[in-house]
């Protein structure tokens, strides 16, 4: 195949960009199923709509979503994680 | 595995952002350009060429794709074509110009894979996300303009009629025609056919020949027509394929062919050119320097008229600043 237009100085943001569009494509189909099913579970009555867009009376994920953070930002350190070549 | 709801969300989400890309990014670009600044200098202007590109990538060959989509259903849409009566030429050889590049994006073309038709027809419902009202879609007011105030034709030939969107309106407007409907693609043939048949159309053919050199007798049409042909031939071809149309056009019958002639306007043709390049249709710059008017006046029509095309209501308007093609409805009499 050949090598893929590229529009930008520095061909490594043409690629990201993409990651970025592909990502943002998820985040909606994933927004849209979980609509749908929220929608249906409402429907038969297994789901209070209005009393999960409360907001909680605690940090009810706290440590999970530290979790996440975490292991997002971890690369941004540039630190080997295990013993290895420079 | 890609389940029809998350399909239609990850499309739904594409033309969202093709959308923006026509009524809010493609306006800032042309406002940087018409300020002065040179769009090779313009960060914006590298995203709209960005976007333009890998929309239609992702529309296509992507996580959610039109090919990946239809290809897990590739049995059940194959054998629903074994229904359609269309005449194939068993190994027709096509143009080196239109096997070399996969037009629109399209993997494999429109041509090489039995379920094309499918994926080009079910691209085509999102391919320009219309800013303006439309109380008849593209076809129906080609179709409206080439049959304005003039006796009905008896005989149509649509050139490159693809999976028959161009052709129904035809059809359909005049069933007493006799309509013939060519095209190289196979797998768009037999989409048309299948369609026409189920809609009851008793008066419409589906053959595979080529606009260039079709095969009828001369003299054998009322009207001949084609929608978003020329621009997707070399101009050598574009030379055969209007010589054709004369040749098959009684004394008096009309050629209405619909394609894209940007006007003279410099950030339209940059656009324009570089949308070329970016979908894959490299002949829309040849087709934009060809003198069109003065190759019909030498192949002998007459009243030849070439002018722009209103494809969605106000999109000619003074001040209507998105983007568009620059649809021209071409038009002579023999």
């Amino acid at each position: 195949m050949k090598p893929e237009q590229t529009f930008f100085d520095d061909p490594a943001l043409d690629r990201a960009f993409g990651v970025v569009m592909a990502l943002a494509q998820e985040v909606w189909v994933l927004r849209d199923r979980v609509r749908a099913m929220e929608a249906q579970l409402a429907g038969h009555g297994v789901l209070q709509i209005e009393k999960l867009n409360e907001e909680p009376g605690g940090d009810e994920r706290a440590a999970e979503r530290e979790a996440f953070v975490a292991h997002l930002m971890q690369s941004l350190r540039g630190e080997q994680q295990s013993k290895g070549m420079p | 595995m890609i389940d029809g709801r998350s399909f239609a969300a990850g499309q739904a989400f594409l033309l969202s952002v093709k959308s923006h890309w026509t009524r809010v990014i493609y306006p800032a670009v042309r406002d940087e350009f018409e300020s002065g600044k040179r769009l090779e200098d313009s960060t914006l202007y590298r995203y709209f060429c960005w976007l333009e590109r890998h929309l239609q990538r992702f529309k296509y060959s992507g996580r959610y794709g039109l090919q990946p989509y239809h290809a897990q259903d590739r049995a059940r849409l194959e054998a629903s074509l074994a229904e359609a009566e269309v005449e194939l030429r068993e190994g027709m050889e096509f143009p080196e110009y239109y096997t070399a590049i996969d037009i629109h994006q399209h993997p494999g073309g429109v041509w090489s894979d039995p379920i094309a038709g499918f994926v080009y027809e079910r691209g085509a419902r999102s391919t320009t996300p219309l800013a303006g009202a439309r109380h008849k879609d593209l076809h129906e007011r080609l179709t409206a303009a080439a049959l304005d105030g003039r006796p009905a034709p008896a005989r149509i030939l649509d050139m490159a009629c693809g999976f028959g969107k161009s052709t129904r309106p035809f059809y359909e407007a005049l069933p007493g025609a006799e309509v013939e409907a060519i095209d190289f693609s196979a797998p768009c043939l037999r989409l048309a056919a299948r369609d026409a048949q189920r809609a009851g159309a008793r008066n419409v053919h589906f053959r595979q020949r080529d606009a260039a050199a079709t095969g009828y007798p001369d003299a054998s049409f009322d009207l001949v027509t084609s929608t978003m042909l020329l621009h997707e031939l070399p101009p050598k071809a574009v030379e055969r394929t209007l010589a054709e149309t004369a040749r098959v056009l009684r004394p008096g019958g009309r050629m209405v062919h619909l394609d894209f002639l940007p006007n003279d306007d410099a950030f339209d043709r940059l656009i324009h050119f570089g949308h070329s390049r970016r979908n894959n249709e490299p002949f829309m710059e040849p087709l934009a320097r060809m003198d069109l008017a003065g190759l019909l006046g030498r192949l002998g029509f007459r009243n030849i008229e070439i002018r722009p095309f209103e494809e969605a209501d106000g999109t000619l308007a003074p001040g209507y600043r998105y983007w568009r093609f620059p649809w021209a409805l071409i038009s002579a009499e023999r």
